[in-house]
């Protein structure tokens, strides 16, 4: 494709492009500002975030404020508690999505389509509506308050399944027989035969697992019952709202976001090639 | 295509199936049953005492119970409309800057727009409240250069729950162009060249050929849309608190303060059933208006 005949693409008066342009740097600007905004007002002295009107740019910028977060919330704690509930469960989810996508694409046994309708509409249900008998639930398997609690309800889930499946259905099932008469086990083979084929869909669920999870909220709240001690970032980070509510803690909310936020961006830089494709082939076709 | 033994099957399917029926499947089933019970979310599910529709009645009643279910009904069905209105059209726009090549700067743009959707909501609440806030908000500020009275945003009942919109379409309308461009790579340049042989220009082309060829894209973004926007939480617990005057107490927050913090697990259970509901009616008549596109 060579790209010539994409929409808009004509010999019209170069108005119109400048027009385009400007609309791109309009967006791209409005969609930064909030982003840059918060590491702007982080690098501010307290006096300074609170002034009228706003200071747009610190006089001295000063790295005070993160030094100040670590004292409210213990925000290594919460950091590594992030990292282990966005880990252990994109790492679960990685394992069950494979198996499941697996059997789901190149398996043939009776009820196949009912039990992936069943499980693929799960997708579409808000977790709210099963929030309360979860939350009793998970007390009584006795997860409650820990982070087993936060991480074991999510280790699998339909969008996982679904993407692999979608995928794993491209894998040639000469790939598949080879192995098998190599004398492979199908565990063998999911790992070490379809795995690999399917790398870039693999990278993709990550990326959309590992941010989920870094950044859920509802659950957490809820099954920690304030358990401070396991508090993921996201949590430890409302709380310094309420740290000298009504005064001066804007450069601590800031600097506090901007800590929370940059584990999700590495991410999507590292992977961003992937999500394209994924979002492609996950069957959203026009 | 293989026919596995069934223990095969089993192992493979094992862990998914098991940890989906235990932690979702399972907790539907409870929500609906308990539902029709009288239950304290701090006791077992065997305390559990039958009372017919007896929730049902309570939230749909005259009593502040119902009082305050309808107005967060109502509350989130204004907010999830304005969000999928604001958020549909938005992305088409932004996809196509995304996806055009007459000048440079789409992949930046997208990988911009994208970056906001990996932002924790938590994250988005806490630096919005600070970017509206009335006085030392560079919003305001920026009003104020072009001439534009400051808002009053987040504390004031008529504007609170709009303000709570704009900072969920700004945190997710990356993702939605996301899933416009993918439905642009479909359409087959061929319809757009046939149409220029017959002399078709760009506004022609985008009604005549990249809207309609978008519509099962625009089906699916605004089935998701919906169901993202029911989920809203964060905000609404951490700066708002469901005020100002009950202006932004949406089903999210409202189910979770009466089922977990009020422990009233039999009436947050009918709420819950309520809000599915409503979702499977919203997203069948989705379905049935783009079918209805589709024949015409």
């Amino acid at each position: 494709m060579s790209g010539t005949t994409k929409p808009f693409r004509r010999n019209n008066p170069s108005g119109f492009d400048a027009l385009l342009m400007l609309l791109i740097v309009v967006a791209a600007v409005v969609a930064a500002f909030p982003l840059v905004w918060m590491v702007l007002s982080s690098f501010k002295t307290p006096a300074e975030s609170m002034q009228v009107p706003p200071v747009w740019l610190p006089k001295t910028p000063s790295l005070d404020s993160y030094a100040e977060v670590a004292g409210v919330i213990n925000a290594g704690r919460s950091f590594w508690n992030s990292a282990v509930i966005a880990t252990v469960t994109t790492a679960g989810i990685l394992v069950t999505s494979l198996m499941a996508g697996y059997a789901f694409a190149k398996y043939r046994f009776r009820g196949r389509d009912a039990l992936f309708a069943l499980l693929i509409a799960t997708m579409f249900l808000p977790p709210i509506v099963t929030l309360i008998p979860l939350y009793r639930l998970v007390s009584y398997i006795g997860l409650n308050g820990s982070l087993f609690g936060v991480i074991v309800p999510h280790l699998a889930n339909a969008f996982g399944i679904f993407l692999m499946r979608q995928f794993i259905a491209g894998v040639p099932d000469d790939l598949i027989d080879a192995a098998r008469v190599d004398g492979a086990s199908e565990l063998r083979i999911v790992f070490s035969v379809v795995a690999p084929a399917v790398v870039p869909a693999l990278a993709a669920l990550t990326l959309f697992a590992f941010v989920y999870h870094w950044n859920t909220y509802l659950w957490p709240l809820t099954v920690l019952q304030g358990n401070t001690d396991d508090y993921p970032i996201v949590i430890s980070l409302s709380r310094l709202l309420s740290y000298n509510r009504g005064a001066m803690n804007t450069h601590l909310v800031m600097a506090g976001a901007t800590l929370a936020v940059l584990p999700p961006l590495v991410m999507f830089v590292l992977l961003q090639r992937f999500f394209v494709d994924s979002i492609v082939s996950s069957g959203v076709k026009g | 295509m293989a026919t596995m033994t069934r223990s095969t099957i089993t192992v493979m399917l094992a862990p998914a199936v098991t940890l989906i029926g235990v932690f979702i499947l399972v907790p539907m089933a409870l929500t609906v049953w308990l539902s029709f019970h009288d239950w304290s979310t701090q006791t077992g599910f065997e305390t559990a005492r039958y009372v017919g529709l007896r929730n049902y009645q309570d939230i749909v009643g005259p009593i502040s119970v119902g009082r305050d279910f309808k107005r967060a009904f109502v509350n989130t069905a204004i907010y999830t409309a304005l969000s999928v209105a604001i958020i549909l059209p938005l992305s088409v726009m932004l996809g196509l800057l995304v996806y055009q090549t007459r000048v440079r700067g789409g992949h930046l743009l997208r990988a911009v727009l994208f970056s906001t959707y990996m932002v924790p909501m938590v994250a988005v609440a806490l630096v919005w409240s600070k970017l509206y806030s009335p006085a030392e908000g560079p919003i305001n500020q920026m009003l104020g250069w072009v001439g534009v009275a400051p808002g009053t945003w987040l504390s004031s009942p008529d504007t609170a729950l709009v303000s709570i919109v704009f900072l969920n379409v700004w945190q997710q309308v990356g993702y939605f162009t996301v899933l416009i461009i993918a439905g642009l790579t479909q359409i087959p340049n061929a319809l757009y060249e046939a149409a220029r042989i017959d002399g078709a220009n760009p506004v022609q082309e985008f009604f005549g050929i990249t809207l309609p060829l978008l519509r099962r894209t625009l089906l699916f973004s605004a089935v998701i849309a919906v169901i993202n926007a029911v989920q809203v939480f964060e905000p609404v617990a951490l700066i708002t608190q469901g005020g100002p005057a009950g202006s932004t107490n949406v089903l999210t927050y409202h189910i979770r303060r009466v089922g977990i913090e009020r422990a009233q697990g039999g009436l947050g259970s009918a709420m819950a059933v309520t809000l599915m509901l409503s979702l499977i009616v919203v997203v069948v008549a989705l379905f049935a208006f783009a079918r209805k596109g589709e024949r015409e």
